[in-house]
């Protein structure tokens, strides 16, 4: 029997699949199996059994894709059970997807992201800084001083209402340690 | 300084530890496997630079340790007080490790991802710990470009870390659900709720001194409130049973065997590893209940102390060359616990 998704090889691994509440019965040869998280591509019981046959893989596919950032290639993110680089998940995106899945049942974060200092942030510091030095001046009377920060603090704040540098002064949606809207949370 | 360890923290009777650890990447540079040691060195030196003058500052400083100038004795030893993980003792070739006085706090370079943020505290503070591990996070992210993304969350070098790169475990003291044969029941019931259980060292160790190692295992869509709050409640429950159990026990029974062991541990001359960790383990749950007045801080050092690195390392001199043959060590190890504890039982 032919594998059901390539076509090309001998299926060697039957599988029952309950995605979604269906059913699927598939018939699929140990890379295709491997490939769509059913192999023993993050170390099973099978582990020895399944980086042999990623070896075998990777002898015959010379022109395989590899990462663009680190040269790695599936076979051997297979093997080790490791990624190579953060771009790898980008270029191996389709094959990961199903591990990802089997591994930690979802597969969208929820929880902390970096803090990223935005250009927003950077101006609304920078106006912050400039308002209480005007304030400063017009209690001062130094009135030259004040207006040039008033024409500072204006273009300032035009520059942010049109977006000039491709920021919108809207709050940042990537405040660390947020819950991103619709997250669900795992109990 | 004090150790960590030195302390009592809170439900110090069934939980001896907290450990937080973050995994954290560079975005640009290749995951440890596939580093080069140019790569290596600035990776530590980024990474040095975001942290050292901050940390300073906030009254925290880290200690920078060079893992390649360390001893075989000298790295087992830092994974027997749990600074550093055993695969990061293994390699050490240009791997730098920043260290906080106390231990509390160390950061592994180069290990499985490019950063390991590791926060640990006595006794239950999981809240405590996040709030460690996250400041230090925060201090990264504001100067380095982490690798994220914001459908799959941070991105590490294993997939089964990917989404929070969160790790957090309690290190739980249960000899009376051991003793009845139901830690089969609890490994197959957290499991089936995201957690795992583990030896004292984490991954692959064996039980020792009725100690385990309770953890999150999912990491991908679950946020890190929600896998901490997860991991509390469970240890709640936990405890609880652990001490209806010991309540369970026969009495006299267990009096003895604690005597027993305190007795054993008073007066052996030679005292291997495992005889240790079984007579401490009984010791603790007897100091604990009630049944002897030993110093609580003492039993947490002696823990620490008569691992095999440890010990070697602070009985090492002209007569005690290292490395000691195993029966030497039973030797040092037995005259260390006659000294720790020998006023506890003289003063009873």
């Amino acid at each position: 029997m032919l594998c059901d998704k390539c076509g090309k090889r001998t299926a060697t691994t039957h599988i029952h699949a309950n995605i979604g509440g269906v059913t699927r019965e598939m018939n699929l040869c140990s890379y295709c199996a491997s490939v769509m998280g059913y192999g023993a591509v993050f170390g099973g019981l099978n582990g020895l059994v399944g980086s042999l046959l990623e070896e075998q893989h990777a002898a015959q596919n010379q022109d395989a894709k590899r990462c663009p950032q680190c040269g790695a290639a599936f076979s051997e993110i297979a093997e080790s059970g490791k990624l190579g680089c953060a771009a790898c998940y980008e270029t191996f995106a389709e094959e990961l997807a199903p591990s990802l899945q089997r591994m930690h049942g979802r597969t969208k974060h929820v929880g902390r992201t970096p803090y990223i200092r935005r250009p927003a942030d950077e101006r609304a510091e920078r106006l912050n800084r400039l308002k209480s030095q005007l304030a400063e001046a017009v209690a001062a009377e130094a009135f030259e001083k004040a207006a040039s920060l008033r024409d500072e603090i204006k273009a300032l704040e035009q520059a942010g209402g049109k977006g000039l540098d491709g920021e919108s002064t809207a709050p940042a949606d990537s405040g660390r340690g947020t819950l991103p809207e619709g997250g669900e949370e795992h109990v | 300084m004090c150790k960590w360890y030195e302390e009592e923290g809170r439900e110090a009777d069934g939980v001896v530890s907290t450990r937080v650890r973050l995994a954290r990447n560079l975005r640009d540079l290749p995951f440890p496997t596939r580093m080069t040691a140019e790569n290596r060195q600035e990776l530590n030196r980024r990474v040095c630079e975001a942290l050292e003058r901050p940390m300073a500052e906030a009254g925290l400083p880290l200690n920078r340790v060079e893992m390649d100038s360390l001893s075989d004795m000298q790295a087992m030893a830092m994974v027997e007080r749990h600074c550093i993980s055993p695969e990061f003792a293994r390699e050490r070739e240009g791997r730098l490790l920043l260290i906080s006085e106390n231990e509390s706090v160390s950061i592994m370079l180069g290990e499985e991802d490019h950063i390991r943020i590791q926060a640990l505290l006595p006794g239950l503070a999981l809240d405590e710990a996040y709030t460690m591990a996250g400041s230090i996070d925060k201090l990264l992210s504001e100067s380095l470009d982490i690798a994220f993304d914001k459908r799959l969350g941070y991105l590490t070098a294993c997939p089964t870390n990917l989404g929070t790169g969160l790790r957090a475990s309690v290190m739980l003291h249960l000899p009376a659900i051991e003793s009845r044969s139901a830690m089969g029941a609890i490994t197959n019931m957290v499991s089936k709720i995201g957690l795992t259980v583990r030896g004292m060292y984490g991954e692959g160790s064996g039980t020792k001194a009725s100690l385990y190692q309770l953890s999150n295992q999912v990491t991908l869509g679950i946020s890190e409130e929600a896998a901490l709050s997860n991991l509390k409640s469970i240890t709640g429950q936990i405890l609880q049973r652990e001490r209806a159990a010991r309540k369970a026990l026969d009495p006299d029974k267990l009096a003895d065997m604690v005597w027993r062991s305190l007795g054993l541990l008073c007066t052996a001359r030679i005292l291997s590893g495992e005889e240790f960790m079984g007579l401490i383990s009984a010791v603790r749950l007897g100091t604990y209940m009630g049944i002897i007045r030993t110093d609580p801080a003492a039993v947490a050092r002696l823990l620490v102390d008569c691992q095999p690195a440890m010990l070697q390392l602070s009985a090492a001199g002209p007569e005690n060359p290292l490395p000691m043959e195993a029966a030497q060590r039973d030797k040092v190890r037995a005259a260390h616990v006659r000294k720790i504890l020998g006023v506890a039982i003289c003063s009873q």
